[in-house]
């Protein structure tokens, strides 16, 4: 049995447009009971039944984050609070929190995607599968939770950090699957290590999800050389539920997008108009089966593209290319535009340099400066000078050519750069502000 | 040939002093050191010791980027044109060298050089093919007296 769901995981093209068309109508009748949909759709006279083909649902008006927090926190609910039996809330540091709703019927569907996904990546009811996830208001926990219960693998919900009881956990139940966030499985083959532990040998590991935080190619790669499993791309964010959005099959190669509870649409961020197939672009998405929050079009910030051409795995969903950024991490220096991801693979790919690295931008005296700070694997280190700097004026010259701005780049000792429990921060903006 | 202990530091408050305090913990004496740095932040720690594997794995261990270095230590005379005795041989053996540090044995008497030169394998036979002495492994980690 190679799906979850045959049927619909392999419907033709026309007959997902058919159902995502049918799907649309009502939702948009579910979406009125809410304050925000109904006050806007009414007054612009937009109503269920509106949507003849799937083409129609560039009508409707775009929803922004700022929607959601100017109507914090009930006015996108858009059934009777009883039925509402969960919600999950971002942090709320930089403004109203974004808090989404779930029914019963919401969280099942939610599981049921999960499982969808992780059964796509080759994680089966046999496996024991170690959730290393923040569980409370944040998705990845719960989400996955759910989700592998749904599947019927054992599921550990082991929760982040702790590295120790982390890897005491994988060596007492014989955990062969896991999900984490890419920065903390670097740091975890660390404490492997210090451990005196290989975890190719020590280990029943096989299949990774990771996810949460942007990462290129490159750093998928060396994470799966480090461990000897197979790392899959998991693709969420909490105003679509969480996790189960996207994620890769065993061809790790593009992630699928589940296109029966999904609208997928890629715009250009600043026209708004869709791009041509296979062009990077913003990630834009409407929630089909959710019931107590639909969202149409919301503005994900996420760019990326559509991969063109079927996937040999016979999902006929479409496969979104890994994420290359938020729109809005991008960042300019000396009028060029610069995504971290960008650095990040002209990183990853140089054999000599560690895991870590971190971005800061400065003013020093008139200009700006872009500063990148980079580990130096210790097992590289030979005592030599001349090496060191060869190797910093060669980091040097191949970030000058992938972003166009001259970096001043400094190597540091491995393990001194500042580490996060959650997301790695890869990015710091100290410059003066005229 | 002997070896030194070299470690990659980043030229901020409190780094040298870590290095030296797990070598304390470790019991490991310190014969010689030099400190290089460069203009990008960071260093290079040379350090002769009397257990310099005990040494590295002890640094290593505690997360510091360490490594051996084989190099050529040579005595000389603790007196005036003493090194420049030495060095005249040096060179006209045909070697070169990339960093270097003295070590004082016996006032008046002694002195070594330790010499981190390049090529390491085929400065061994160049020493030999001059006639230059090395000072054994076993002096220069100062195990057994001079």
């Amino acid at each position: 049995m190679n799906y979850w769901e045959k049927e619909i995981e392999t419907l033709p093209r026309g007959e997902i447009n058919k159902v995502q068309v049918e799907k649309l109508n009502h939702i948009i009748g579910v979406a009125m009971q809410s304050e925000y949909y109904g006050n806007l759709y009414k007054s612009k006279g937009i109503k269920p039944g509106d949507i003849k083909n799937i083409e129609d649902v560039t009508k409707l008006p775009f929803t922004t984050k700022q929607n959601l927090r100017d109507n914090f926190p009930w006015g996108f609910l858009a059934c009777n609070k009883k039925e509402v039996v969960r919600l999950h809330s971002s942090s709320g540091t930089t403004g109203n929190p974004t808090v989404i709703f779930h029914t019963a019927a919401d969280l099942d569907n939610w599981a049921n995607l999960v499982a969808r996904s992780l059964f796509t990546a080759g994680v089966r009811d046999t496996d024991v599968f170690q959730n290393v996830s923040g569980y409370g208001l944040f998705t990845g926990g719960l989400g996955f939770q759910y989700g592998i219960e749904k599947l019927g693998a054992l599921s550990i919900p082991a929760g982040a950090g702790n590295s120790i009881r982390q890897i005491k956990l994988m060596q007492d139940y014989g955990t062969t699957a896991i999900h984490a966030i890419p920065s903390y499985l670097a740091r975890l083959y660390d404490v492997f290590l210090e451990e005196g532990l290989d975890p190719r040998r020590d280990t029943k590991l096989h299949t990774f999800v990771i996810g949460a935080e942007p990462h290129s190619e490159e750093h998928r790669r060396r994470i799966e050389e480090m461990f000897g499993v197979k790392a899959y791309n998991s693709f969420g964010l909490s105003e679509m539920n969480g996790p189960g959005v996207a994620f890769e099959c065993t061809y790790q190669d593009g992630l699928h997008i589940w296109e029966d509870a999904y609208i997928v649409e890629i715009v250009d961020p600043v026209t708004l108009e869709p791009v041509p197939d296979g062009e990077v672009g913003e990630l834009v998405m409407t929630s089909l089966n959710r019931q107590a929050m639909p969202l149409i079009r919301y503005r994900t910030r996420d760019l990326t593209r559509f991969l063109p051409g079927d996937c040999p795995c016979g999902r006929t969903h479409r496969r979104l290319d890994r994420i290359s950024g938020r729109s809005d991490d991008m960042f300019i220096v000396k009028g060029c535009n610069i995504f971290p991801m960008q650095i990040e693979g002209v990183l990853m790919k140089i054999p000599e340099v560690g895991n870590d690295y971190l971005i800061t931008l400065d003013t020093v005296g008139d200009n700006d400066e872009l500063i990148v700070e980079v580990e130096v694997k210790r097992e590289w280190f030979s005592g030599d000078l001349y090496k060191l700097d060869k190797l910093t004026k060669d980091i040097i010259r191949k970030i000058r050519d992938e972003v166009l701005v001259k970096p001043f780049v400094k190597l540091v000792e491995p393990g001194s750069l500042p580490q996060s429990e959650g997301k790695a921060v890869r990015v710091i903006d100290k410059r003066v502000k005229i | 040939m002997a070896y030194q202990v070299s470690v990659f530091l980043e030229n901020k408050i409190g780094h040298f002093e870590r290095v030296t305090g797990i070598l304390k913990d470790v019991g490991v004496n310190i014969r010689a050191i030099t400190l290089s740095h460069t203009t990008q932040g960071w260093g290079i720690l040379n350090l002769l010791v009397n257990n310099p594997e005990k040494a590295k794995e002890a640094l290593t261990e505690k997360g510091v980027s360490a490594t051996l270095r084989e190099i050529a230590v040579f005595a000389m005379g603790d007196i005036p044109g003493g090194l420049d005795e030495l060095l005249k041989k040096i060179a006209a053996a045909g070697i070169n060298f990339t960093n270097a540090y003295g070590r004082n044995i016996e006032i008046g008497v002694m002195a070594y050089l330790a010499v981190d030169v390049e090529d390491i394998e085929g400065a061994e036979e160049k020493i030999k093919a001059a006639g230059l002495q090395l000072v054994p492994d076993d002096e220069v980690y100062g195990l057994k007296d001079s």
